[in-house]
């Protein structure tokens, strides 16, 4: 059932407010995603990635094994930061290639990595230089990149005298401070996709009403687990264990890959609950705001003493059974959110127009 | 080439399916009531499947299928006509327009799957069908042979990856395919994977000799644009649709226009009419008697007609998801993800089914 506001919503009458002042509730919910999730989630991101470049140039200047621990540290704050702000595809993060440029992922013809190996066997200086490192392969430039340059093949030398390879990470950890500066301040622009956001209606180019804002804002859940399920799990999780490719699985050599999995659903939780999804609901429709956090809770649940490595977590059943477990948990949550959600709040789940066909 | 599947496992697929017609008796379909169009759907109940629409939209038949379809092609003289899955998908069902025949399934060759589209021959003897050799990034056309059960008989390249509609040009030799440029492999899902390198075009390929004829690319700057649906104008231009993976606001064009011996354009449109279409066009289709072209945005929820002679843009309708579109007398039928349905003159209709992004138009 829908409430006679956003039936109203669906009949296309513009609402700006209700009788109370309030704003409507697609209007309630795009305001909260981008004041509570979108805007501290990017900053959250600009400030570790700051602190992966200062880090990295500290093990530059002074190599040793308690500052690789401590860049280290820092690459996993801001792959964890990004893990769980990457449901936002659209906005400043599509422009100029920034979502590839921070994590060019799968890799599944291996030639990111093979470029990111070409510039360190060649010590191809240019890739020193973050201004020079935007302009080459997204592939060199991101989160992907910098997993090889710490943990990868010869990451041994980082800790001792040669510093050219540092010298990339820094770099790289620079690039991504300046790319999520960028989109920060995009985001930051109330003249920008923000105001739109905020704001739909017929002078608006982008989201002329208020269910097309609503729907892009549930857009991020539905693309969000969808690429949960059919990129991260399933790019190395096979249908029996005979399948599993654990160097497919995401930022394997970091140990990074069921963390950023955790991050991704605590992000997208996040998004659920501080966007208040949950708070338009009519009495009848609750049970579904309920079963998406009890989703949500059994997921994060199975996932919390899984193993870091992926290789050591595949070859225990138990634990890879939690990530199997997940999986089906994240196509629950598809369908309460693409299915449920979406009809409560009287938008189609935008069947013909998922992306590309 | 080895036969793909004999006719014993065409039976064997087709059962594990319970592939059947749904709905309406034969009996009962009324000369008036003659099927002229075909959509896929998904109904209330999660099922999916194909129907046939009479002229004012009402519902024929219906044919389940096995997962979700997408477009339809036909041999419109031997009254059949095969539903492809949607990308990444295995699986094509061919039925019969009369229902003298239960539908019957094909599966995607190994390393290969379907993108969704397809075209017959002018004698209907051959299918072709746009596809994907996954592990190698390389789009095909997968051809099969109409008259032994649609065996796969081969395949050639579209030069291009992710070859998504194509269709014949009225000299009945020339296929044009769109290469949507899009990396995929199933693995993946439909995750993009090369979208800061990818590169698409539109390509002429002579079905007889598998061969490319001409190959038409857009701007380099506009490397991100992807064109992916298409529909022959009268004059034998053909007309294309993009989808556009760059930034959110930077509304480019998405209709453009192709013909072998003629530059590639892309419509100029007054002020910033190209930001309603959300980035993103789902069809195509031309009238060659108004002499009008159409295109839907399910995203901007818009259906949008241009004079194909001055490619002026000369009307706008605001129709929440609407993406199915085929020429009818005066003007374009159309169906939304909604439900609705809208012939082009005469009352709307509205079904409980979830239409697919097209709609084939089955008399021309």
């Amino acid at each position: 059932m829908i409430r006679p506001l956003v039936l109203a919503l669906c009949l296309g009458l513009a609402l700006p407010a209700t009788a109370f002042g309030e704003p409507a509730p697609a209007v309630a919910i795009a305001r909260a995603a981008i004041d509570a999730v979108i805007r501290p989630g990017y900053a959250r991101l600009q400030t570790a990635a700051e602190t992966l470049e200062k880090d990295v140039r500290a093990l530059c200047d002074a190599p040793g094994p308690a500052q690789l621990e401590t860049a280290r540290a820092a690459f996993r704050d801001t792959a964890l930061a990004w893990a769980s702000i990457e449901m936002v595809g659209f906005g400043p993060v599509r422009a100029q290639n920034r979502l590839e440029r921070i994590l060019f992922w799968p890799d599944r013809r291996g030639i990111g990595l093979r470029q990111v190996q070409a510039i360190l066997a060649t010590r191809d200086d240019t890739a020193t230089d973050a201004a020079a490192l935007a302009q080459k392969s997204v592939a060199v430039q991101g989160l992907g990149a910098l997993d090889y340059v710490l943990y990868g093949t010869g990451a041994e030398e980082l800790a001792g005298a040669d510093g050219f390879r540092c010298r990339y990470g820094a770099a790289i950890g620079a690039n991504l401070a300046k790319i999520a500066a960028d989109i920060t301040a995009g985001w930051a622009d109330n003249d920008g996709i923000a105001g739109q956001l905020a704001e739909p209606g017929p002078d608006n180019a982008l989201f002329r009403d208020q269910s097309e804002a609503l729907g892009e804002v549930t857009d991020m859940l539905i693309h969000g687990l969808e690429q949960l399920r059919d990129v991260r799990l399933n790019g190395f999780l096979g249908e029996t264990p005979d399948k599993d490719r654990p160097k497919r699985a995401l930022l394997w050599r970091a140990g990074l890959t069921v963390a950023t999995i955790r991050a991704n659903l605590d992000g997208l939780r996040d998004l659920f609950d501080k966007a208040g999804f949950a708070d338009h609901l009519a009495a009848e429709d609750r049970w579904i705001a309920a079963s998406i956090r009890f989703e949500f809770a059994q997921a994060d649940g199975a996932l919390s003493d899984v193993p870091e490595r992926i290789a050591d977590t595949l070859a225990d059943a138990q634990a890879r059974e939690k990530l199997a477990f997940v999986r089906v948990v994240s196509s629950s949550l598809s369908q309460l959110v693409s299915e449920h959600l979406t009809a409560a709040y009287g938008l189609t789940a935008g069947f013909s127009s998922l992306d590309g066909d | 080439m080895a036969p793909l599947l004999d006719r014993r496992d065409l039976l064997a697929a087709t059962g594990a399916w319970l592939l059947a017609w749904i709905g309406t008796p034969r009996a009962l379909a009324r000369p008036e009531q003659q099927a002229a169009f075909a959509a896929a759907y998904k109904d209330s109940d999660g099922r999916f499947g194909v129907a046939l629409l009479a002229d004012d939209g009402t519902i024929c038949a219906r044919v389940a299928l096995p997962d979700r379809g997408h477009d339809i092609a036909c041999d419109r003289a031997a009254r059949r006509a095969v539903a492809f899955a949607r990308r990444p998908g295995y699986f094509a069902v061919i039925f019969d327009l009369n229902r003298r025949a239960e539908p019957v399934t094909i599966q995607a060759a190994p390393g290969r799957h379907f993108f969704g589209h397809g075209v017959f021959s002018p004698d209907g003897r051959l299918l072709y069908a746009t596809e994907n050799d996954f592990e190698a990034a390389r789009g095909l056309i997968g051809v099969y042979d109409a008259t032994d059960g649609f065996r796969r008989v081969g395949e050639f390249d579209t030069h291009g990856m992710d070859p998504h509609e194509l269709l014949l040009m009225p000299d009945g030799r020339t296929l044009a395919v769109a290469n949507g440029g899009i990396e995929t492999h199933p693995d993946f899902g439909r995750a993009k994977l090369n979208l800061a390198t990818m590169r698409p075009s539109l390509v002429f390929l002579d079905r007889i000799h598998g061969t490319l004829v001409e190959k038409h690319r857009l701007a380099a700057d506009l490397h991100q644009l992807s064109i992916r649906h298409m529909a022959i104008d009268g004059a034998g231009r053909c007309w294309f649709g993009c989808q556009y993976e760059g930034a959110t606001g930077d509304a480019p064009p998405l209709v453009g226009l192709a013909r072998p011996g003629d530059a590639i354009r892309l419509l100029d449109l007054p002020g910033k009419a190209w930001a309603g279409f959300g980035n993103y066009v789902g069809s195509v289709a031309c009238n060659r008697v108004t002499d009008r072209v159409a295109v839907t945005s399910p995203r901007g929820n818009l259906l949008a007609t241009f004079d194909a002679a001055s490619g002026r843009l000369v009307g706008r309708k605001r129709l929440n998801e609407v993406c199915g579109l085929a020429a009818q007398a005066g003007g374009f039928f159309a169906t939304t993800g909604t439900g609705d349905i809208r012939p082009a003159r005469g009352a709307p209709g509205h079904v409980n089914l979830v239409w697919d992004n097209h709609v084939l138009r089955l008399d021309g």
